[in-house]
C-alpha cells in the first residue's frame, strides 16, 4: 500500500506546494548577505525557514547577517509533496519528514467513505463531509419535515409543585416571608393558641385526625401556656369573657397531625414577629375527610399573616383584594361575612376569574385579642388564607382534585411546563 | 357551616317586606352572615358561614336580622316570658348521666307547614352543629296537651320501660331502641357504658322521651293540629343547652307563640327557664373605629348596631349595649364591631391596600429544593408527587425491611394511609408499579417530607426534608443511577464519597451510603428483586434517597 492511499497534504503542505517551502523562499532571497531583520521581514514562516536552511547546510548567520552558503539542488521534501500529492509513492523517510513537519495527515477511512459517495444521494450529513468540502459533491436526502419528531420524555417539574413554586414567588414579590411549623403538631398550637375552645366541634374527631404513637408532645413555656389557660376560661387581660370552661393542658398538649397552616401563624406569633411583617406558610394538611372529587387524602394550605401597627377592616379587604388580582388574575372582587373561630371580624372574598367565573378564593380575619395578646402581640393581625388549589385545578385541567397527586406517569408527561 | 332551607314566601311575610329575589341574594343574606347556594322554586338553600351563631340558622332568625337592616324593626328584639305552674323534677340519679335541662312552654301556634319544617330544621341543625351531634344539646318538642304534670327527668335501666318511639307502631325498651331503631343506631354511642338511660316521664307514667336519642310517638309528636308545645334540652352544661333553648323559644315567639316559663327543680335548687332577659355590653367607639377603618360618628354607628338589633346608647367614650337571650357569641368588643362593619355592608367599604413595606423571603429549605429540583430536571428525571400518609406495608414489608417505629394515626379512614412515611423510595416504587404499562425507561424523582420519632423534640417528631430519585428500564443498573447522584451532587458544589454498606432493599454488593463531609446523607443502590417482586415490578430499578436538610450547607 502506497502511503498516497492513506496520507494526504494538510493546509500548511498545500501551502507549501502552491507558494514553495519556506526554507527555498529564503535561499532564492539571498542573492547577497541580508540582515537577519531584514529577511525575517519578507520571508513567512521565518523560523521555519531559518532552521531547515541552517540544517540542510544552504545559509550561515554571521554578525547578524545571513550568508548563502551554496544552493540547494533538487527540493526533496518538496518533490515528495508534490508525488504525494498526485498519489505517488514516497519513501517512508521522506513520509517521516513530512509528518514532522505537520505538511500531511493520515486520512480517515471515513473521508474515503465519504469521497467514494460523491454524487450520490446520502441521509446523513458528516463531520468529514463538512471539513473537507465533500459535501458540495454529495446529495443530501430531502425528509418529510411536515412530520413530527418521534416523540422524546424530557424531565418536567411536578406540575403542581410548579404551581406552588409560581404562588411561593408571588408572595414573596408581595413582600411575604415564608414560615415554618412541623407535620406533627399539638393540639396546643393547632387549636389552643388559635383559641379555638377545646370542645368546639372543629376538634372532634371526625374533623381531625388523632395519634396512635406518640400520643402526647409537650406544652411551650410556663408564660404562654397560663396566658392561653386564662383567656380560654376568662378572657384574660383582654376584655373578652373568654369560652367560660375549665381548661385542660392534658388535652393540649395531645400530638395530632397539623389540621390547618394557621398552626404555623400562631408559632410565628409566639416566636416573635417584625412590625410590620407579613408572613406566609404553604404546608400539608390532614383531616379525615371522606376522599372524593373535591377532598383528597391531603391538601396544601396557603395563608399567612400581617402584622401592622393600624391594620383596620378595608386594609384586610384591600389585602384579599390584591391577592385576587396578583394571584388568581381576577378582573372584579366580591366580599361576604365569614367566620373562623379566631379572627373577627372575617371575610371570604369572591373573586371574578375571566374564564372560570365567580370563584370563592380567599378567606380573612382580623385574629381575635384572645389569641394574639397571650402569645405577646399587641398589635392587630390579619390572617389570610387563599384557596389556591380550585386555582390549581383550573390551571392544570383537573376535575377531580385527587389528580393533584396523579401517579400516572403519562398525564405528567404531557403536562405543560406553561402552567 | 349549616345549610338551611327556607321559603322565600315564608321568609318575605316574616320580614314584613317585600325583599326582590336579586336584592336578597345579592345584599340581604349578608347581613345575616349567610349565602343563597341554589334557589329550587320558592325553596332557598342558604349557607349560615357563622357556627357559633345558632339564632341564625332559621327563617324567622334571618327574617330578625332583615328587619333591622331593612328599617322594618330596629333595636333588641323583645321576648316576655310568662309565668306558667308547670314543673319538671330532675333526679339526682342523673349526675353522672346526663344531668342537666332546661324547659319552656310556648302557647298558641299555629303550625303550618313552613312553620314545622322550620321548628324540626332548627331543632335539627341546633342539636348537630352547635350541640356537638346531641352529645352537648339534646332536643324534645311535645303537644302539651298530652302530657300530665309534673314531668321528671329520670333515669331507667336499659330495659326497665317500655314506649312506643317516634314513627315507629310498637312499644320497644330502650336497649332494643338503640338496637333497632335508626335515631338509636345512630346515636347509641352517646349512651355506651351507661348502666342507666336518661327518660322523661310524666305523673301519669307516660314517657315523653329517651334523650338524646328519640321522642315518644305519643306525646313527642308535632302536628299542624298542636297549638301549645312544650320544650326541653339536655345535656351537661347550661353554656351549650341555655342558648339552644333561648334559640327555639325565640324562633317560636316570632310566629305568634307566647312564652311561658317552666319550674326546674334540681337537687340542690329551682330554675325557671326559659331566661329571655337582655343581655348587656358596651364598646369603646374609638377602638371600634380604629378596628373598622370607617371613622363612624357615635350617632351613626348606634344607628348601626340598632339595625343589628342591638339596643345602643352613647355614654361618654362608648356605647352601651343591650342585646336578646338567644346571642351567646360576644364574648369581646370586636364581636360587635364585626356586627357594625356588617350593617355598613362589605361591599360598601372601600378596600385599602395595606402599604407595609416588608422584603419577603422563602425559608432557606425550599430555596435549596428548588435548586435541586432544577438539577434534577436538567438529569431528565419526571418530578412526581405522593402522599405522606401510607401504611406499613408500603414502608417495611415491601421494603423487605424490618418494621421500625412511625408516626401512626388512631382515627384512620383508609388502611391505605395510617402512619407517616419515614423514607420517600416506598412512594417511588408505589408510583413505578402504577405505571408498568407506560413508555421505559421511567426517571422519576420526588422532594418531599418524611416524619420521624424524635424523643427530644416538642412534638416527639422531626419532618425530614429528603430528595429519592428512582429509574427503571430493561438495561438499568447501579451504575446509572450512580451516575446520576455524582452529576447531581457535582451541580451542587457538593464532593462526596460512597462507601459500601448493606441495606435489605437493595442488592447487596450493589449499594453505597452516601457521605458528605464523613456523614452519612443517603443511601444509593439497584433495588433487591425481591423487593422489585412485592411490588410487582418487572424491570430493574436503580435509586437513590438523599436527606436534603444534611446537604444544604
Amino acid at each position: 500500500m502506497k502511503p498516497s492511499d492513506n496520507y494526504k497534504l494538510t493546509e500548511e503542505g498545500l501551502k507549501y506546494l502552491k507558494h514553495g517551502l519556506p526554507e527555498e523562499n529564503l535561499v532564492r532571497l539571498l542573492k547577497k548577505p541580508m540582515p537577519v531583520s531584514a529577511a525575517s521581514k519578507r520571508i513567512e514562516n521565518f523560523h521555519i525557514a531559518l532552521s531547515w536552511a541552517k540544517k540542510n547546510g544552504w545559509v550561515r548567520l554571521e554578525h547578524g547577517k545571513l550568508i548563502l552558503m551554496k544552493k540547494p539542488g533538487k527540493l526533496e521534501i518538496k518533490d515528495a509533496l508534490e508525488k504525494l500529492h498526485k498519489g505517488k509513492d514516497i519513501s517512508q523517510n521522506e513520509l517521516r519528514i513530512l509528518l514532522s513537519r505537520n505538511l500531511v495527515q493520515k486520512e480517515r477511512l471515513a473521508l474515503k467513505k465519504a469521497m467514494a459517495l460523491a454524487g450520490k444521494e446520502i441521509p446523513n450529513l458528516t463531520p468529514e463531509l463538512i471539513k473537507t468540502g465533500m459535501w458540495r459533491k454529495v446529495r443530501l436526502r430531502p425528509y418529510d419535515v411536515t412530520v413530527p419528531g418521534e416523540k422524546i420524555h424530557p424531565g418536567k417539574r411536578q406540575p403542581y409543585n410548579r404551581f406552588l413554586l409560581q404562588v411561593r414567588q408571588k408572595l414573596v414579590e408581595l413582600g411575604f416571608k415564608e414560615m415554618s411549623g412541623p407535620i406533627i403538631e399539638t393540639e396546643f398550637w393547632n387549636f389552643d393558641a388559635l383559641y379555638q375552645a377545646q370542645d368546639h366541634p372543629s376538634r372532634d374527631w371526625a374533623q381531625t385526625y388523632t395519634l396512635k404513637h406518640p400520643k402526647q408532645g409537650s406544652l411551650p413555656g410556663k408564660k404562654i401556656v397560663s396566658q392561653v389557660k386564662a383567656a380560654h376560661e376568662n378572657g384574660w387581660k383582654t376584655g373578652s369573657t373568654g369560652w367560660g370552661y375549665k381548661w385542660d393542658p392534658t388535652k393540649a398538649s395531645n400530638l395530632m397531625p397539623r389540621a390547618h397552616g394557621t398552626a404555623c401563624s400562631a408559632r410565628q406569633l409566639a416566636t416573635g414577629v417584625e412590625i410590620p411583617g407579613k408572613y406566609f406558610a404553604i404546608k400539608r394538611c390532614f383531616r379525615p375527610d371522606v376522599i372524593d372529587a373535591t377532598h383528597g387524602v391531603e391538601f396544601n394550605q396557603c395563608e399567612g399573616i400581617i402584622i401592622g401597627e393600624s391594620m383596620t377592616f378595608n386594609e384586610m379587604l384591600g389585602m384579599l383584594k390584591l391577592f385576587a388580582v396578583e394571584i388568581a388574575g381576577a378582573e372584579k372582587v366580591k366580599f361576604f361575612p365569614d367566620y373562623y373561630p379566631f379572627t373577627e371580624p372575617s371575610a371570604q372574598l369572591s373573586a371574578r376569574h375571566p374564564e372560570m367565573g365567580w370563584i370563592e378564593f380567599a378567606g380573612a380575619g382580623i385574629f381575635r385579642p384572645e389569641l394574639t395578646e397571650p402569645l405577646g402581640v399587641k398589635q392587630p393581625v390579619l390572617a389570610w388564607g387563599l384557596g389556591i388549589d380550585r386555582l390549581a385545578m383550573f390551571k392544570l385541567g383537573i376535575k377531580d382534585i385527587r389528580e393533584i397527586f396523579s401517579h400516572n406517569l403519562d398525564w405528567l408527561r404531557k403536562q405543560k411546563v406553561t402552567v | 357551616m349549616p345549610t338551611i332551607e327556607a321559603n322565600y314566601n315564608d321568609l318575605l311575610s316574616l320580614v314584613g317586606k317585600h325583599i326582590p329575589l336579586d336584592v336578597l341574594q345579592e345584599e340581604g343574606i349578608l347581613y345575616a352572615k349567610g349565602e343563597i347556594e341554589e334557589i329550587e322554586g320558592e325553596m332557598l338553600k342558604i349557607d349560615i358561614k357563622d357556627t357559633n351563631r345558632p339564632d341564625l340558622w332559621s327563617a324567622e332568625g334571618i327574617a330578625r336580622e332583615l328587619q333591622g337592616r331593612y328599617g322594618m324593626l330596629t333595636g333588641m328584639p323583645r321576648y316576655d316570658v310568662k309565668p306558667s305552674d308547670l314543673v319538671v323534677k330532675v333526679d339526682k340519679k342523673l349526675r353522672n348521666i346526663r344531668p342537666l335541662t332546661v324547659c319552656a312552654v310556648v302557647k298558641g301556634l299555629n303550625i303550618t307547614e313552613d312553620v314545622l319544617s322550620q321548628m324540626i330544621q332548627l331543632q335539627e341543625k341546633v342539636s348537630i352543629t352547635f350541640g356537638r351531634d346531641r352529645r352537648e344539646v339534646a332536643i324534645g318538642a311535645y303537644d302539651y296537651h298530652k302530657i300530665t304534670p309534673p314531668i321528671t327527668f329520670t333515669s331507667v335501666k336499659p330495659d326497665g320501660i317500655r314506649f312506643v318511639p317516634l314513627e315507629f307502631e310498637t312499644e320497644m325498651t330502650p336497649a332494643e331502641i338503640l338496637r333497632k331503631h335508626p335515631k338509636g343506631m345512630e346515636y347509641a354511642h352517646l349512651l355506651k357504658g351507661l348502666s342507666e338511660y336518661p327518660i322523661f316521664i310524666d305523673a301519669a307514667g307516660e314517657v315523653l322521651s329517651m334523650p338524646p336519642i328519640i321522642n315518644s310517638d305519643y306525646t313527642g309528636k308535632v302536628t299542624s293540629a298542636t297549638r301549645d308545645l312544650f320544650i326541653e334540652c339536655s345535656g351537661f352544661d347550661f353554656r351549650f343547652i341555655m342558648p339552644a333553648l333561648n334559640v327555639l323559644v325565640a324562633a317560636l315567639a316570632d310566629r305568634g307563640g307566647v312564652i311561658e316559663s317552666v319550674k326546674v327543680v334540681y337537687p340542690d335548687g329551682v330554675k325557671y327557664t326559659p331566661d329571655m332577659r337582655p343581655k348587656k355590653t358596651r364598646i369603646n367607639i374609638a377602638y371600634a373605629n380604629k378596628m373598622s377603618g370607617l371613622k363612624l360618628s357615635p350617632k351613626r354607628m348606634c344607628e348601626l348596631l340598632e339595625q343589628a338589633r342591638y339596643d345602643a346608647k352613647v355614654k361618654g367614650k362608648n356605647i352601651n349595649l343591650l342585646y336578646p337571650a338567644y346571642r351567646q357569641d360576644i364574648m369581646h368588643q370586636r364581636d360587635v364591631i364585626e356586627d357594625i362593619v356588617i350593617s355598613y355592608g362589605y361591599n360598601k367599604i372601600e378596600p385599602i391596600a395595606p402599604k407595609l413595606a416588608t422584603i419577603g423571603s422563602v425559608s432557606k429549605i425550599e430555596k435549596f429544593a428548588d435548586s435541586v429540583a432544577e438539577a434534577m430536571v436538567g438529569l431528565g428525571f419526571q418530578g412526581v408527587l405522593s402522599y405522606i400518609l401510607t401504611n406499613k406495608n408500603n414502608l417495611f414489608k415491601r421494603m423487605n425491611l424490618a418494621e421500625q417505629g412511625v408516626v401512626e394515626i388512631s382515627n384512620i379512614v383508609s388502611s391505605n394511609w395510617c402512619v407517616f412515611r419515614n423514607w420517600l423510595l416506598p412512594s417511588l416504587l408505589q408510583f413505578l408499579s402504577k405505571n408498568k404499562h407506560r413508555e421505559y425507561p421511567q426517571p422519576i424523582f420526588e422532594i418531599g417530607d418524611a416524619v420521624v420519632l424524635d424523643k427530644n423534640k416538642e412534638t416527639k417528631t422531626r419532618d425530614l426534608r429528603k430528595l429519592a430519585a428512582a429509574v427503571s428500564g430493561n438495561r438499568i443498573g447501579y451504575e446509572h443511577i450512580a451516575s446520576v447522584l455524582d452529576a447531581l451532587l457535582s451541580a451542587l458544589g457538593l464532593e462526596y464519597e460512597l462507601v459500601k454498606t448493606e441495606h435489605e432493599s437493595f442488592i447487596p454488593g450493589r449499594t453505597a451510603e452516601i457521605r458528605i463531609n464523613s456523614k452519612p446523607v443517603g443511601t444509593v443502590g439497584e433495588v433487591h428483586p425481591l423487593v422489585l417482586n412485592n411490588w410487582g415490578l418487572e424491570k430493574p430499578v436503580a435509586a437513590f434517597e438523599l436527606n436534603l436538610e444534611k446537604i444544604d450547607f
